[in-house]
């Protein structure tokens, strides 16, 4: 009796023990296979969000060319089909890299992408589409956070190997390897002071070459000291359906220049402010400006066209430190078709130079990133396409994870 | 002792659960929860190297080494450099037997590992022609079919930036002159003054003719017209004598973009500019388009004492009907346009006009483009849009309006389609 009741209580024991410890060996294998569902649950989820942002235009479908808010968000060209993307509605979105520009003088913050001095697209946080918004309008606000990054997937770069006779070097590079034997189209635009003009003058020189077997290719300008003038050139490369942009600039003078910011969208307005007014420098004084816009046509060249001097100032002067009425001027493109706005200035006879600014961000390939940051996120599901914006080839990457919370296990 | 011996064998048995659950539940690699979708990359692939159909002529020409090599460097340069790829160009045989047959591939690795997947695309050769026949407008009404696109050599233009008369003249002789049985470009403001006159320059029919003007807001004048009684009123009568005309010959007139009728001009007979530097031309105002719906409207001539008419709208979208018929022939405007100089909907019936085509719906009482119809004779197509212009419009409206049918040729697919599968694969890494 006293033996079998002993039996009982440790089979009792070591059966409850055992099942304790099977318990919590079970939930272990159960918890990695939940986490593994949710994780190709969030892939599969980075995978469809792609395609709906890249495959609808949005509501309205031309929000990118206005400057309401859409209603639903995509970014799709909505003259197109597929993977073509609006160069527009790219511009309208919040960049997450570039540090915020303030401009006083209207009272805005402006959104950045800077890609060096001159190279600038600055767009009023007021016109541009937030990360927040997006997130409520995709209907994943509180699931999921992203990151959008629209990468070209050409890259155009453009070195000077001597000044005088201007000798230029174009390497053109994809995403794996060169771009061997594309042919490249350029623009070469030199700037003139204030010779016997209010105005700085330029000249623009269009023309055609070939890469190399190492995708390089060589120009030299005879006659053309770079150390004299200031000049930009802007540069098409293309082979096969892939299409890059790259550009470079030289400029004598940039302790005062222009600084375009896009005001609006539908009517196409951008005003012209003096630098010191917003990054402030040393020594400032009056610059005088002369603009124009070129376009890249189907054949790969640029085409200049004229801008329209009866809705904004195409040549004008500009004083820091004038009051908000006074402080800049306002010139309009009459375009929806991406382009490059160019915009010369001079102090003097000597002393010039040239900013540009994309109408259209793919006119010269800026990169976007859109979103929150995935470096702060424990797992991230990535995926990507290979996507036309403007003409232009980009990839465009998205980095999604859950905000539900969940840990990493394995 | 038996009950503990049948607990052990209970635990021995769990165990043996928990190691054949836990070998087929273990947490894949990174790349098996999260891989990149390689379906969807081959088949972006493949449509960003065809964006401007380079894609489709290497599929047909994968003997010709420039062009095949090209598509080669442009697909390694597209992809990034951890995936690998394996391109391969199949005919499209019509065969009941074998529908596919190789042609040609190309591949950056010998194997494409264990983790691959592909996509196909069809492309059509370029010597394909899917042919269309458009029926010729005026073909079996009888009378008319005469487009006449004013290409005035001598007339410059006004709110057509960007473009000169004759280029936006030349794109719509190559968009409109195979719907039309004759299609005259009207030189100079002398011809301008022959056709007004009922005097043909080709021999063609110059009754129920369509007459577009590609200068703008301006309208060409002949030197002849350019004294009394055309000259009265700044040139307002003139513009009465173009609306009286219009419905004379059944014409349909076609403004394509502003301001219809806002300047005349001449460069030969106007020497002062019109206040924004362009010479040869005369500012008649809102009295120009007043004066030319009255004339259309078979009114006698009268002073204008109405005025400005128009309204802006800022972006009006593209109507039901002018969708579907953009469609139809092809033709893709922006569906969002700026209109500055929309025309009140009071038109109708102030002039007895019909809207027989509207490429806008009407907002706020304003109508941003349409095709208007007298009640007797003569049309009249506005734009009132705001430049820079887009011809695209003016021939949608057109063709909305005229309707010619499309005859589309059958053609097959046995020999002009190929099939480019791209299959690609990851290398490196977990």
């Amino acid at each position: 009796m006293v033996s079998s009741t002993i039996d009982h209580m440790v089979a009792v024991t070591v059966f409850l023990a055992a099942t304790l410890l099977f318990i919590g060996l079970f939930n272990q294998t159960i918890q990695t296979a939940v986490i593994y569902q949710r994780h190709r649950a969030t892939a599969t989820k980075a995978s469809d969000l792609l395609d709906n942002m890249l495959l609808s235009p949005g509501i309205p479908v031309n929000w990118g060319q206005t400057d309401i808010v859409p209603t639903g968000f995509g970014l799709q060209d909505p003259e197109f089909t597929q993977y073509r993307i609006s160069p527009f509605s790219l511009m309208r979105l919040n960049s997450s890299t570039g540090t915020p520009v303030y401009y006083p003088k209207t009272g805005l913050t402006y959104s950045n992408i800077t890609m060096g001095f001159g190279q600038s697209l600055l767009v009023p946080f007021s016109s541009t589409l937030n990360y927040s918004t997006a997130l409520r309008l995709l209907g994943i606000n509180g699931t999921y956070g992203f990151s959008l990054t629209m990468t070209p997937i050409v890259t155009v770069s453009i070195s000077e190997v001597q000044s005088n006779p201007l000798t230029l070097s174009i390497n053109v590079f994809g995403a794996g390897s060169p771009l061997a034997y594309a042919e490249v189209s350029y623009c070469f635009m030199i700037i003139k002071g204030r010779e016997g003009g209010a105005y700085p003058s330029y000249t623009i020189d269009y023309g055609t070459t070939l890469a190399n077997s190492a995708g390089v290719a060589s120009l030299v300008f005879p006659g053309f000291d770079g150390t004299e003038d200031s000049y930009v050139i802007i540069a098409y490369a293309h082979l096969s359906g892939l299409v890059g942009v790259g550009y470079h600039e030289h400029v004598v003078y940039d302790e005062n220049y222009v600084v375009p910011f896009v005001s609006n969208f539908e009517t196409g307005e951008v005003l012209l402010a003096h630098s010191w007014d917003v990054h402030g420098g040393d020594h400032p004084a009056e610059i005088a400006y002369n603009a124009t816009f070129v376009l890249l046509s189907e054949d790969f060249t640029l085409r200049e066209m004229p801008l329209d001097n009866e809705t904004g100032k195409i040549v004008g002067k500009l004083n820091y430190g004038q009051d908000p009425q006074h402080a800049y001027n306002n010139l309009t493109i009459n375009t929806h078709n991406p382009g490059i706005l160019i915009v010369t200035y001079s102090k003097s006879a000597v002393e010039s130079g040239v900013v540009i600014m994309p109408w259209g961000i793919s006119s010269l390939a800026f990169p976007v990133t859109f979103g929150g940051d995935s470096s702060k996120q424990e797992w991230v599901a990535t995926d990507m396409r290979q996507v036309i914006v403007g003409g232009i080839a980009y990839q465009a990457k998205i980095a999604l994870w859950s905000l539900e919370g969940y840990q990493v296990v394995g | 002792m038996m009950r503990t011996i049948e607990v052990l064998i209970v635990i021995i048995i769990i165990t043996g659960a928990f190691i054949a659950a836990s070998f087929f539940a273990v947490l894949p690699w990174p790349r098996q929860v999260s891989p990149v979708n390689l379906r969807r990359l081959a088949f972006t692939t493949l449509q960003m190297l065809d964006s401007n159909y380079d894609l489709s002529r290497a599929a047909f020409e994968t003997e010709n080494y420039t062009i095949w090599g090209g598509l080669q460097i442009a697909l390694s340069a597209s992809l990034p450099p951890n995936v690998i790829y394996n391109l391969t160009v199949y005919e499209v045989t019509g065969e009941t037997t074998q529908l596919y047959t190789f042609i040609d591939s190309m591949s950056n690795a010998e194997s494409l590992g264990v983790t691959s997947d592909a996509s196909s695309y069809m492309v059509a050769s370029s010597n394909v022609t899917f042919n269309v026949v458009p029926e010729k407008i005026g073909e079996h009404s009888g009378g008319g079919g005469t487009l006449y696109i004013l290409n005035c050599s001598d007339a410059p233009g006004w709110w057509i930036t960007g473009y000169t008369a004759q280029s936006l003249a030349q794109d719509l002789y190559n968009l409109l002159s195979p719907y039309f049985s004759n299609t005259i470009m009207v030189q100079n403001t002398a011809q301008l003054g022959q056709i007004l006159g009922n005097t043909s320059l080709q021999g063609e029919t110059v009754q129920n003719a369509v007459v577009i003007n590609t200068c703008g807001e301006a309208v060409p004048i002949p030197t002849a017209y350019c004294t009394t009684p055309y000259s009265n009123d700044g040139y307002a009568y003139y513009n009465w004598f173009l609306g009286q005309r219009v419905r004379q010959y059944n014409w349909t007139w076609a403004s394509i973009v502003g301001y219809p009728f806002y300047y005349v001009s001449n460069i030969g007979y106007f020497t002062g500019q019109n206040d924004w530097g362009i010479y040869g031309m005369k500012a008649v105002y809102a009295a120009g388009l007043n004066s030319f719906l009255r004339g259309l409207n078979g009114q006698g001539y009268v002073t204008d004492t109405i005025g400005w008419i128009t309204s802006e709208l800022t972006s009006v979208p593209l109507s039901t009907d002018a969708i579907y018929y953009s469609n139809y022939y092809g033709i893709y405007p922006a569906p969002y346009q700026t209109a500055t100089r929309a025309l009140p909907v009071g038109i109708t019936s102030a002039y007895n006009l019909a809207v027989t085509t509207s490429l806008f719906d009407p907002v706020s009482g304003y109508r941003a483009g349409a095709v208007y119809r007298n009640n007797v004779s003569g049309g009249f197509l506005a734009l009132g849009l705001t430049r820079t212009p887009d011809i695209r419009l003016t021939a949608l409206g057109l063709l909305a309006d005229y309707k010619p049918r499309l005859y589309r040729s059958e053609y097959t697919a046995k020999g002009t389609s190929r099939i480019v599968v791209l299959q690609l694969g990851l290398v490196g890494g977990a």
